[in-house]
């Protein structure tokens, strides 16, 4: 699997993007030009999806993040008045610096001393052949047969699948609801839970049914 | 591009968004780093999906469509965390207006009452 110097250059300006932008984001105090610098940083991570040849996560990375939540973000900073005050750094700046120099030298740490298996140790032609080109899978049920070329005289059932290196969508979606099928599941009653709470949450605590407004209850005390 | 230069990119992004999580008192700023940690994450999975080979493909047994398939799962797992991130982000801006709601308030350090 040799990666060409182009797609190194990529995956380089599309980090330089990601971890400028983020530090951008946890420094500025004007938390609308951090939303602004997220979504950007957001796009950058989609970019590092594309190069990683992950075309179907970078599309459900930029649809995702870079056009609902960093939407939802804005709709947040300009809903709160109290934000234009700007985002105050806490006391825990320190602590938070020591954090993430600590996190960072034990990731590196790790990912330069570990022997990690490449993908050159498959040896299998027929495999190699697969991942990168195409292959076709003949039968149905538990007797599935791997082919490389299209059997011309099978009465089978044949379905091809492009090299799950070149063109993996295909191949992701039959992973999806085949052995993830559960958790597909699950994940779709998630997102339904977080969409009922959230409503539930965002309702008026005083439980009005309608928009028009009410006369303020008259209180003494007005300021708590 | 080696998958070390990645995971450095990968740990780079959860440490900047470890230090504003630490380090911003306003709620909302608090939330976009936990973003960051989570995009951070993610490239990890699909690193790993690009770079290492699934144990079935290792293991010598004829190949099946299954373990072709499985050199995917990293990718199938980065969906499954955008999906929870993306439900998480919508639950935490609802419990920031509710906040907000409540004490005319999104800093952290007046996020006290249910002190004591």
């Amino acid at each position: 699997m040799e990666v060409s110097t182009l797609t190194t250059i990529a995956f380089w300006a599309a980090s330089a993007m990601t971890l400028g932008l983020a530090v951008i984001v946890v420094t500025q105090r004007d938390v609308f030009r951090a939303a602004i610098a997220l979504a950007g940083s957001f796009l950058g991570v989609g970019i590092i999806y594309f190069v990683l040849s992950a075309e179907f996560v970078g599309v459900v990375q930029i649809l995702v993040y870079v056009g609902a939540i960093s939407v939802l973000m804005a709709f947040a900073v300009m809903f709160i008045q109290d934000i234009a005050a700007g985002s105050r750094p806490a006391q825990g700046r320190v602590v938070g610096a020591v954090v993430a120099v600590l996190i960072f030298s034990a990731i590196a740490f790790t990912a330069y001393n570990t022997n990690w298996s490449t993908m050159d140790e498959i040896t299998d032609p027929v495999a190699v052949a697969a991942l990168t080109e195409s292959f076709f899978e003949v039968g149905t049920g538990d007797e599935i047969e791997i082919f490389l070329e299209a059997p011309l005289d099978s009465d089978d059932v044949v379905v091809e699948s492009g090299g799950v290196f070149v063109n993996g969508t295909g191949s992701l979606g039959v992973l999806l609801v085949r052995e993830y099928m559960l958790a597909f599941e699950i994940i779709g009653l998630l997102l339904v839970a977080a969409l009922i709470g959230g409503l539930l949450m965002m309702r008026d605590p005083s439980g009005r049914k309608s928009r028009t407004p009410e006369p303020e209850p008259e209180t003494g005390d007005t300021s708590v | 591009m080696t998958i070390e230069s990645v995971l450095l990119v990968s740990g780079a992004l959860f440490a900047i968004g470890a230090y504003g999580a630490f380090s911003r008192r306003n709620l909302v700023t608090v939330i976009m780093s936990l973003e960051l940690m989570f995009n951070g994450v993610v490239i990890a999975l699909v690193a790993f999906s690009r770079f290492t080979p699934s144990a079935a493909l290792l293991s010598g047994d004829p190949v099946t469509a299954e373990a072709i398939r499985s050199a995917l799962t990293g990718q199938a797992f980065a969906i499954f965390v955008t999906a929870v991130a993306a439900g998480e982000a919508a639950l935490a801006f609802a419990l920031v207006f509710a906040m907000y709601r409540a004490s005319e308030s999104v800093e952290i350090t007046d996020a006290s009452e249910m002190k004591n």
